[in-house]
């Protein structure tokens, strides 16, 4: 578990990474509802919504700095 | 100079309209309808199997693409005539995509004889992974990175409105394999299988989703996606072209597909469209069409509608000829979408209320057809390139104009 850096909302990353589902073309799907994430930096950053990620790639300064 | 079809040609055209009037069931435009949230890869289904047979014995597929390659070695206007046929009854047999040119173009010979064949034939498809979440009209700025290992690149990062990801074999992916050159500089393509370990796919619904578009919706897909690569490790034999070299490679593939029946007849289906509406024996069309204002405005949808075709029948003749095509497909690109939003706001008008009412909706026209033809029309503005990016394209490769300075990181889309 970790926290959304944009609302501070706990996200369950193993759900966001989860697979639950397979593609026509072969490809794992995961469920969109569970919370997505970011290559931000060489890291990877979560996301309770895409809503949060949008403010976050927008200014990500804005929260990496408020997480100290 | 010849604005026209050849007799050859218009037989070809009128062998390819009856072939379609005897085979094409609603059944095999339901199975390949690009819209419905079926997850098979377009064409792979029973009924588009067969279809894919029957019109290559007939040496319908893949008309312009090299003999060698699978292909016909024949003409491209050909080739426009019996995939602009297909488009108008629902099925796209086009391999619409970057892909198919950038392999001609920058492939290693054995890229070309693996995939031309295969994508002709409907076998594979691939999905375009440009866009990220930071890197969209500034496409340079990517940042889904492969790193060289041995014989391997691995990949990390991820992918924004990676249309049809879901329903794709292979992922024709741009990312960066020079960190420390500059931005369009250490960027490089790979090709490779959607089921490679480490990628997956978390879908994005559009404003198309709920309802679903109705069949014949221009940019109808209620689902795009975010395509993520955890360590994703796949041989060094998936690049396309140089090392390094993939902004090259990239913007020639995007370019070259502006070109044919599946861009033009985004934008001019729409006009088709009314037009049949107006002359069927609907009581609201046959009202309409006695209207005056109804008439004039119609005609002149039309004559810019014309507008779209004459261009696309440039760059087709411009591409045939081996020409440098650089700023037409741009051009193109601003016209056919903003009219195609001029021509979606008018039929609403024209339509009144009833017009914007979706599908599955009592009183809705057309299934709603038109009203989601709304919001795919501003769709096309932004998708493959937006229209203030390809205007950016004329001003400096068409008009010779310099770069402005927030331009200058403005990229190929
Ligand atoms: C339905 C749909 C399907 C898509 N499918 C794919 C796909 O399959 N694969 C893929 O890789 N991408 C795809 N895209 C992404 C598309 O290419 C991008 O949306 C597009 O490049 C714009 O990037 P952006 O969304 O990040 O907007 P931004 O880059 O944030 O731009 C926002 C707006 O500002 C304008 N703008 C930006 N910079 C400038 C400038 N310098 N001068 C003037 N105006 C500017 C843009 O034109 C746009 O209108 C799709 C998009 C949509 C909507
Ligand atoms: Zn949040």
């Amino acid at each position: 578990m970790t926290k959304c850096p944009v609302c501070g909302a706990e996200v369950d990353v193993a759900a966001i990474k989860a697979q639950t589902g397979t593609t026509g073309g072969g490809a794992r799907e995961m469920d969109p509802r569970a919370g997505t994430r970011q290559f931000h930096d060489g890291q990877w950053f979560y996301f309770d919504t895409i809503e949060c990620r949008n403010n976050f790639t927008m200014q990500p300064d804005r929260y990496l700095s408020g997480q100290g | 100079m010849n604005f026209g079809y050849s007799p050859e040609q218009e037989a070809l055209r009128s062998e390819v309209q009856t072939f379609i009037r005897d085979n094409v069931t609603d059944e095999l435009v339901e199975e390949m309808d690009i819209h419905s949230g079926t997850d098979r890869p377009r064409g792979r289904g029973p009924l588009g199997q067969a279809l894919y047979r029957q019109i290559g014995e007939r040496g319908w597929l893949g008309i312009a693409y090299p003999s060698e390659y699978g292909g016909q070695g024949g003409s491209r206007i050909d080739q426009y005539i019996v995939e602009e046929e297909f488009l108008r009854a629902g099925i796209q047999i086009s391999m619409i995509g970057s892909g198919a040119p950038a392999i001609l173009a920058a492939g290693t010979e054995e890229q070309k004889r693996y995939y031309i064949p295969r994508l002709i034939r409907g076998e594979v498809s691939f999905c375009l992974g440009f866009t990220e979440p930071h890197a969209g009209a500034d496409l340079a700025n990517l940042r889904c990175s492969a790193v060289r290992d041995g014989d391997e690149f691995v990949i990390n990062g991820q992918k924004m409105y990676t249309t049809s990801a879901h329903v794709s074999t292979h992922i024709y992916l741009m990312a960066r394999t020079d960190r420390t050159a500059s931005k369009h500089k250490g960027i490089s393509i790979f090709i490779f299988p959607m089921d490679t370990p480490g990628l997956t796919v978390r879908p994005l619904w559009t404003i198309q989703n709920n309802p679903s578009a109705p069949k014949f919706t221009t940019y109808g897909a209620a689902r795009t996606n975010e395509v993520f690569f955890d360590d994703v490790r796949i041989p060094a034999s998936a690049l396309l072209g140089e090392e390094n070299d993939g902004w090259r490679v990239g913007s020639m593939g995007l370019n070259l597909d502006r070109v044919g029946a599946g861009r033009y007849l985004i934008s001019v289906r729409r006009d088709e469209d009314i037009i049949n509406f107006l002359k069927s024996d609907e009581a609201l069309g046959a009202r309409l069409s006695e209207s005056e204002v109804v008439r004039d405005k119609v005609a002149e949808l039309w004559t810019e509608a014309q507008v779209c075709r004459l261009m696309t029948m440039r760059s087709m003749s411009i591409v045939e000829r081996g020409g440098a095509f650089s700023y037409e497909g741009s051009a193109e690109k601003v016209w056919a979408p903003e009219h195609g939003v001029r021509i979606s706001e008018s039929i609403m008008q024209m339509l009144g209320p009833h017009g914007s009412l979706l599908r599955g909706s009592p009183h809705s026209v057309q299934d709603g057809l038109y009203a989601h033809n709304v919001m795919g029309s501003f769709q096309s503005g932004i998708n493959h390139g937006s229209v203030q990016i390809m205007r950016d394209q004329v001003a400096r490769r068409g008009l010779g104009m310099p770069s402005s300075r927030g331009n200058k990181a403005a990229g190929v889309k």
